[in-house]
């Protein structure tokens, strides 16, 4: 229920939000009743820095909504996404074809239509998808278990793997996304598991498995589990003619034997083995440990030290609840108030042009009006082509300021391909001949609050009539920068 | 000269410090935008990758062996004395053992010059003759995957601070940032020069450009990134891409490659800020209707050998600043297969170019090419490591000894590729 004074609190951008959504009815005829004099007021910033971290960028929509139910209500929201209606993202996904099919179809597709697909379905979903701590999530594992379609079959493995494996059990359970991600073809291939025969053993997956997926570096196994391992994995392939790109054992490349891994006795079983160190990994604690470790890094702040108590809180409830994902977000996103975080994140490429998107209620196909712009910045999604996935540190990304403030720039002046922003839409609530507001307004969207005194001087110059040239300053100010 | 001698006192009190604690005091101004003379430490390091294993037999090509012509039949280029072909179309012979393939006559004055050097049979212990693995373990510089997942070149440019905070220290040609280059430093990506200016329509790029020098000022890692940033755009904006002429006529040719080398050499004359960067030449995978003196990839040979002569020709005056390397991820089988091409070998090649190249020489241990000295498959053996090559260029040219840093896991040999100083 919305109250009174959460109707005030909000009215500036619900009306901005009403006028730019034109197909949502509710919300313009609230914006007629409530649409406020004054310059819009800015958003309770925990809230405001708690759905940065939430989603891809909120808009004005999911901030009205956040503020009416209030911030753990909407996050128990989010938790269950299945019971978020998604009918934008589904519309907008629903012509590509590809991602439907299963991999011996799509092998007799055209490579670059089949990636293009993927990408585009992954932007959208980004984009237009209400279920936007799915997405999130989605993104968090996509990373965590990498694949890059250059590799090998993996251009039309990836496919399956992103439907199966990480949209299925994103915020599902973490045992059953690790043993899917095992029986993936895709990270098979990508790993070089289909060249891991009984005497001529291929480490590649075995280490990246306990190395990158569940263990962590430091998580207590070494180069004798690995090769064990390795011996557990051999036979585990990808059929390459009839029902090519489909899951196969091959007993006859199976190592047949007895295996130690991390000090469990495998007795010979086939398959079997490596599903029972699979079981093992999934809950272990040095796993527990990396993967809260990961999730801190990711909804926190890079100085993962300082949050000693909620890793280890996350860690627990990842080995109590019996590999729940939702169950060790909680500590993160609700026992921690999410709005005292003082730790600013540096936006990824990615992160950078979807908050631009959705924000500010962009029109895109998802198409190369995007995607070229994330190949100059380093962050194509489906791309990178280590195991260790797009780096979620500050750092490297930071000398990519260019390409974004030509992104910023192309954005808002049109140039982009399929991708635009209507300004129009917004333009309903601004004041004639009021500069300034017409600035805070743009700052409260883009940034949560109005512009500091030198950012509005520094953007005075860029206010006009359509407003464009100045949100392509906001866009490309240090400030938005930073989640 | 005082100026001169207090500065190589403190870089090398700085090379003797612990680099990895090392850091520059606050107060010390950048060396970004300092006078050229005191411009970015050691040589600019020009990568040039041949993306899809280069067939290096075809390339620099022992015709002194009598084998190479007997496994491939249809592929062997012509001998510098076949009379039968006519001259354009044979081996331009080096040293009575190897020759140049045909089309890479435009290198010769560089090669008279002593500045262009071919090592053969070299490449990566790596045998999984896979483009993907061979080209992810070479660019990070690694033995095999288990090792830090940063490019061999960002860990030299991580490892040796020298003060420079240009976003044009490390600069990828092309859309996309090359493994080698990713890791703890900011890197550039730069399709060209003209991209790295806010486009579209020149008075709004100006507006927000303006704003951008206002928004941008003050304390701060990502602040200094964007004045930095703002400088190089200032710079190049007076560096007209279409404007710029080579020297000494120099002419650089269509195409991608020779579009990037035209850049670098820009962005080196300009001085601002550049020590390394990274080009890729795709196409060099040739299972099918490689060819011999003239087809596919005499063609690339034309566009590799024409973009580094154009290189040598119109950077003559600061090759003695400039380490240009060519490599590959592995060369390709000695046996030439069924379709006119060949597949996945192991031994390749590189070239070095630069005014302190031990250079007009194959640098070699020759492996040789009878089946009983071929590798695995019938693959050329690899005798020298790559990294010995980069090692040694980063010791002596880019005043970088953190070895354990650059190579973690290896432990290089000085081949003599470079001239001693």
């Amino acid at each position: 229920m919305l109250d009174r004074r959460t109707f005030l609190k909000v009215g500036g951008l619900l009306a901005a939000g009403a006028a730019a959504s034109a197909c949502s009815p509710v919300y313009a005829r609230l914006a007629g009743a409530l649409r406020p004099a004054a310059a819009w007021p800015p958003a309770e910033e925990g809230t405001f820095r708690a759905l940065q971290r939430l989603t891809f960028g909120p808009t004005a929509a999911e901030r009205i909504e956040a503020a009416a139910v209030g911030l753990p209500g909407w996050i128990e929201g989010q938790l269950a996404p299945s019971q978020i209606a998604d009918p934008a993202a589904d519309l907008l996904v629903r012509p590509l074809d590809s991602l439907q099919l299963e991999a011996s179809d799509l092998a007799a597709w055209d490579r670059e239509d089949v990636v293009r697909e993927l990408r585009r379905a992954s932007l959208l979903r980004q984009i237009y998808s209400r279920r936007q701590l799915l997405e999130v999530m989605v993104e968090f594992w996509t990373d965590h278990f990498n694949i890059s379609v250059d590799k090998g079959d993996c251009w039309f493995l990836k496919t399956v793997d992103d439907r199966e494996v990480i949209r299925r059990h994103a915020l599902g359970n973490f045992r059953d996304l690790l043993w899917a991600s095992a029986h993936s073809p895709a990270m098979l291939v990508y790993l070089d598991n289909q060249a891991n025969l009984k005497g001529t053993p291929n480490e590649n997956y075995a280490r990246e498995l306990m190395e990158l997926h569940t263990l962590g570096v430091h998580g207590g196994y070494d180069q004798a589990d690995v090769m064990e391992l390795a011996r557990c994995l051999t036979g585990w392939s990808v059929r390459s003619r009839f029902w090519r790109g489909e899951f196969v054992f091959r007993g006859d490349d199976h190592d047949t034997g007895s295996k130690d891994v991390i000090h469990v006795h495998i007795e010979p079983a086939g398959q079997a083995e490596a599903e029972r160190v699979l079981d093992v990994l999934a809950l272990h604690r040095a796993t527990a440990d990396h993967l809260a470790r990961k999730l801190v890094r990711r909804f926190v702040g890079e100085s993962v030290e300082q949050y000693g108590d909620i890793v280890a809180r996350c860690a627990r409830a990842l080995v109590e609840s019996g590999g729940d994902i939702g169950a060790m977000l909680r500590p993160i996103l609700l026992d921690l108030p999410l709005g005292r975080i003082a730790e600013p994140k540096f936006k990824r490429p990615l992160n950078f042009v979807i908050s631009s998107l959705r924000m500010l209620d962009g029109d895109t196909d998802g198409g190369s009006g995007v995607q070229d712009p994330l190949a100059r910045m380093g962050q194509l999604p489906f791309a990178w082509a280590t195991p260790d996935g797009p780096t979620d540190e500050a750092a490297p990304w930071k000398g990519g300021l260019v390409s974004r403030w030509q992104f910023a720039l192309d954005l808002m002046t049109g140039r982009l391909n399929g991708t635009r922003v209507p300004l129009e839409a917004w333009r309903h609530t601004d004041e004639k001949g009021e500069s300034n507001s017409v600035l805070d307004r743009f700052a409260t969207l883009l940034l949560g609050s109005a512009a500091s005194e030198p950012m509005r001087r520094a953007l005075q110059p860029l206010v006009s009539d359509d407003g464009s040239l100045l949100v392509a300053g906001i866009l490309a100010s240090p400030a938005f920068q930073w989640r | 000269m005082a100026t001169t001698h207090s500065r190589r006192a403190f870089l090398e009190a700085l090379a003797a410090a612990p680099l990895a604690a090392w850091a520059w005091p606050s107060w010390m101004p950048r060396l970004a935008f300092a006078p050229a003379q005191q411009g970015p430490r050691g040589d600019v390091l020009v990568v040039v990758f041949l993306r899809g294993a280069a067939d290096a037999l075809n390339i620099v090509v022992p015709h002194g062996e009598a084998a190479y012509f007997r496994i491939r039949p249809t592929l062997a280029v012509p001998r510098p004395d076949d009379r039968r072909p006519e001259k354009a179309l044979r081996i331009i012979d080096l040293d009575g053992f190897f020759g140049f393939h045909p089309a890479l006559a435009p290198l010769l004055p560089a090669w008279q010059a002593g500045q262009l050097a071919v090592v053969h049979a070299c490449g990566a212990p790596d045998e999984s003759r896979s483009h993907f693995q061979a080209m992810e373990l070479m660019e990070r510089g690694l033995t095999d995957l288990h090792g830090p997942a940063s490019g061999w070149i960002a860990r030299h440019l991580a490892s040796l601070d020298t003060g420079n905070t240009s976003p044009l220290r490390a600069v990828g040609l092309g859309d996309r940032v090359q493994q080698s280059l990713r890791g703890s430093i900011p890197v550039t990506a730069l399709r060209s020069i003209a991209d790295f200016h806010l486009g579209g329509d020149l008075a709004a790029a100006q507006a927000l450009q303006e704003a951008l020098a206002t928004m941008y000022r003050g304390e701060g890692e990502l602040q200094g990134i964007g004045q930095d940033t703002l400088h190089i755009l200032d710079t190049l904006a007076s560096l007209d891409p279409l404007a710029y002429r080579p020297s000494d006529g120099a002419l650089y040719p269509d195409g991608d490659l020779g579009m990037s080398l035209r850049q670098v050499a820009a962005l080196i004359k300009a001085e601002v800020g550049l020590e390394a960067a990274a080009i890729d030449v795709g196409g060099w995978d040739t299972h099918f209707a490689q060819g011999s003196s003239q087809g596919l990839m005499a063609g690339l040979l034309d566009d590799l050998a024409g973009g580094l002569a154009a290189f040598h020709a119109d950077l003559a005056e600061e090759m003695n600043r400039i380490t240009l390397v060519v490599m590959t991820e592995f060369g390709r089988r000695a046996y030439e297969n069924a379709s006119l091409g060949t597949d996945h070998g192991h031994g390749g090649l590189m070239f070095l170019l630069g005014g302190h190249v031990e250079g007009g020489k194959v640098h070699a241990q020759w492996p040789g090419l009878e089946p009983e000295q071929l590798f695995g498959p019938g693959d050329l053996a690899v005798t020298v490591d790559y990294r010995d090559i980069l090692a040694e260029i980063c010791l002596k040219r880019l005043n970088n000894p953190a070895m354990d840093r650059i190579f973690p896991d290896f432990s290089s040999t000085v081949r003599g590729v470079i001239r001693e100083a």
